[in-house]
């Protein structure tokens, strides 16, 4: 493929290939997020505390939309603590209000305590707007990889190289 | 006598595209003159929906989502709109067009368009000349097998590939004699044997003549070239 790239026109078609893989794959991933109006409508579980409804590294998908009702006592949502970048999966066990600042208190199922701790200091209850989506529907242990690549970081240099050698040896 | 990179043979893809890159080579070396029209609009449609994906991505990636969410659906919509055209454009508009280019003497305009079929080694060539001043526009079918001119071992043999198109088409023809009449016209002799083996080539590679499918290299052919075209088809 290397050797073919003698004219410019050429060279700058496979680099427009290549790029719109990559953009392609990310406008794809941008679309679902404002069709779904989440800043991240797919994510990880990364802890227990919602057993035996969600294990360690099941892939939740999320809707930030209240089209038909409020987010209300019950739903699973996810949050990101403010401040903090750790997306965090429980059950609404209390509202106060509506629309989008309702106050909502959460809980894990597995959890002994509700959520108060896990707030930001002085925070005694979650805005709507905090929360970035309801799940409506999840994969089991697809997710993992992605713990174990977070939790694990020379997994990420190992896969880079891999996936470099067999790109290089599939030229000859 | 230049090292040549082999192709496989089984590969259909590699087979067409590097004789589809031999044509633009073999054209332009006859000087005819490259319209790169439609590599063009390819080219700045491909980017531009690259830099919107681009753009999407800085303005997200600072400002962050809530603040760019109507920016980012609106990038997302012409972004699919541009990618939906480019793929409009590739699958209706070139249609398979390796060459569109104009005859040194401006009067004819030339289009050639290939495809192939799966797992059928042949090569399937559509060329269309259009007469500047008259309407009329011919069109030209050409069917050949690949190994018309591929060696056994995968290398890429100019001269026949020419002579294919020398012979078939007037226009390059007019311009090419040399390659418009060769020796031995039948394409049916060719279909079981491979046209080049290993000794040949280094005969042919000691007389000078390149076997690599090189601008320069391919039409400076010296007179022993007809002789050695004699001798190529008898063995």
């Amino acid at each position: 493929m290397f050797s073919s790239l003698g004219n410019p026109r050429q060279a700058a078609a496979q680099l427009m290939n290549f790029g719109l893989i990559l953009s392609t794959a990310f406008m794809m991933w941008k679309g679902l997020s404002v069709i779904t109006d989440s800043p991240s409508p797919i994510v990880v579980v990364l802890s227990g505390s919602m057993e035996p409804a969600f294990q360690r590294g099941d892939l939740l998908l999320l809707w930030n939309r209240n089209l038909m009702a409020d987010t209300s006592v019950g739903e699973i949502v996810v949050y990101n603590v403010k401040g903090k970048d750790i997306p965090i999966v429980h059950r609404v066990v209390r509202k106060f209000g509506e629309g989008p600042h309702a106050k909502l208190l959460t809980k894990g199922d597995n959890n002994v305590a509700d959520d108060t701790e896990l707030y930001a200091r002085g925070q005694d209850y979650l805005d709507r707007t905090d929360i970035i989506g309801s799940v409506v529907g999840y994969l089991p242990f697809v997710g993992y990889v992605t713990i174990m690549l977070s939790e694990h970081p020379w997994m990420k240099t190992a896969m880079l190289g891999i996936m470099g050698l067999v790109v290089v040896l599939q030229r000859e | 006598m230049a090292t040549q990179e082999k192709i496989t043979v089984y590969n259909l893809a590699d087979l067409k595209n590097t004789s589809d890159d031999a044509i633009p080579n073999y054209l332009n070396s006859l000087k005819f003159t490259q319209s790169h029209r439609l590599t063009d609009v390819r080219l700045s449609l491909g980017y531009s929906a690259f830099v919107v994906a681009a753009a999407c991505f800085l303005w997200d990636y600072k400002l962050g989502f809530e603040s760019t969410k109507y920016f980012t659906a609106g990038a997302v919509a012409f972004y699919t709109l541009l990618n939906g055209f480019l793929t409009f454009w590739i699958l209706y508009v070139e249609k398979g067009t390796v060459y569109e280019g104009t005859s040194p003497s401006g009067q004819e305009k030339i289009k050639i368009s290939t495809k192939t079929k799966k797992n059928v080694p042949t090569y399937f060539v559509t060329v269309e000349v259009q007469n500047v001043n008259s309407k009329g526009k011919t069109t030209l079918k050409i069917e050949r097998p690949f190994n018309e001119w591929f060696d056994a071992a995968g290398r890429f043999v100019a001269a026949p590939f020419q002579t294919v198109l020398a012979s078939q088409v007037p226009v390059i023809g007019q311009l090419d004699v040399k390659r418009a009449n060769p020796a031995s016209a039948a394409p049916a002799q060719h279909e079981t044997q491979p046209a080049y083996t290993p000794e040949m080539l280094d005969m042919l590679a000691k007389a000078n003549v390149s076997v690599v499918g090189t601008t320069a290299e391919a039409t400076e052919t010296s007179g022993a070239d007809a002789k050695k075209g004699g001798k190529r088809r008898k063995a």
